[in-house]
């Protein structure tokens, strides 16, 4: 079992029945391959870091899939979706297991804070300046 | 002529009680830097989220550069991680290639 994060940015021009009927229809797809919706996250409108397709603004949407099969044919749609700016499926069940085996091998323990330092004393009144002695002059 | 007491080589230079004599050759060590420590393992982050942007813009200077080992302090293995979660987040625009 694989676990896929595809994050995709809808075109902030379409209205929302439009995108919210677009969104149902990909899920409908990578779960027509198998694929099992874990999680779902609607960011809604964000800033885009720089412009795509001339646009500043973007819809983004997050899903997690669970599958065994591939995400191939959802990959194809979102690819040919004039409607998506951009989008990226990434595989994440590999870093997550090998962040899991780090993280048992040093667990995370509380860190000791070290005790509070008592209030140091007063420096000691600067000595007196010395006083400068004045270069002998030689004749 | 008026003999000079002060040498042009000795000039201010050296305060008076200062710790200089045990340092006479000191040209190497120009001032001493904090060590500085991997952040991911300081807080024992393993897995780094390219969606995670507030923690990823920490390593983005005004630039927009990744910021570099020998800067940050971040250690190996996770300066890896660090720079495929931001080229990932940068895709994804929610960080930027290059500003200016």
């Amino acid at each position: 079992m694989r676990t896929y994060e595809v994050l995709f940015i809808l075109s902030p021009q379409i209205p929302e029945e439009e995108s919210t009927t677009l969104i149902h229809d990909f899920k409908r797809v990578a779960e027509g391959t198998g694929a099992k919706l874990t999680n779902e996250e609607a960011w809604g409108r964000r800033r885009l870091a720089y412009p795509i397709q001339k646009f500043t603004e973007g819809n983004y949407h997050l899903f997690v899939f669970d599958t065994d099969a591939s995400l191939s044919e959802l990959d194809r749609r979102m690819r040919n979706s004039d409607r998506i700016l951009r989008h990226m499926i990434v595989r994440t069940d590999l870093d997550h297991k090998r962040a899991e085996k780090l993280a048992k091998r040093n667990p995370k323990k509380e860190r000791v804070r070290p005790a509070p330092a008592f209030p140091t004393t007063a420096p000691e009144p600067a000595a007196a300046p010395e006083s400068i002695p004045e270069p002998p002059v030689s004749e | 002529m008026a003999l000079q007491t002060r040498r042009p080589g000795e000039g201010g230079s050296r305060g008076p009680g200062g710790p200089g004599g045990a340092q006479q050759g000191g040209k190497k060590k120009f001032f001493y830097r904090r060590k500085r420590v991997c952040k991911f393992c300081v807080e024992k982050i393993e897995y780094i989220d390219f969606k995670d942007v507030k923690t990823l813009q920490q390593f983005i200077p005004e630039r927009g550069k990744i910021l570099p080992r020998r800067i940050s302090g971040t250690c190996a293995l996770h300066q890896r991680k660090l720079q495929n979660a931001i080229k990932r987040a940068r895709i994804a625009a929610l960080l930027p290639f290059a500003t200016d």
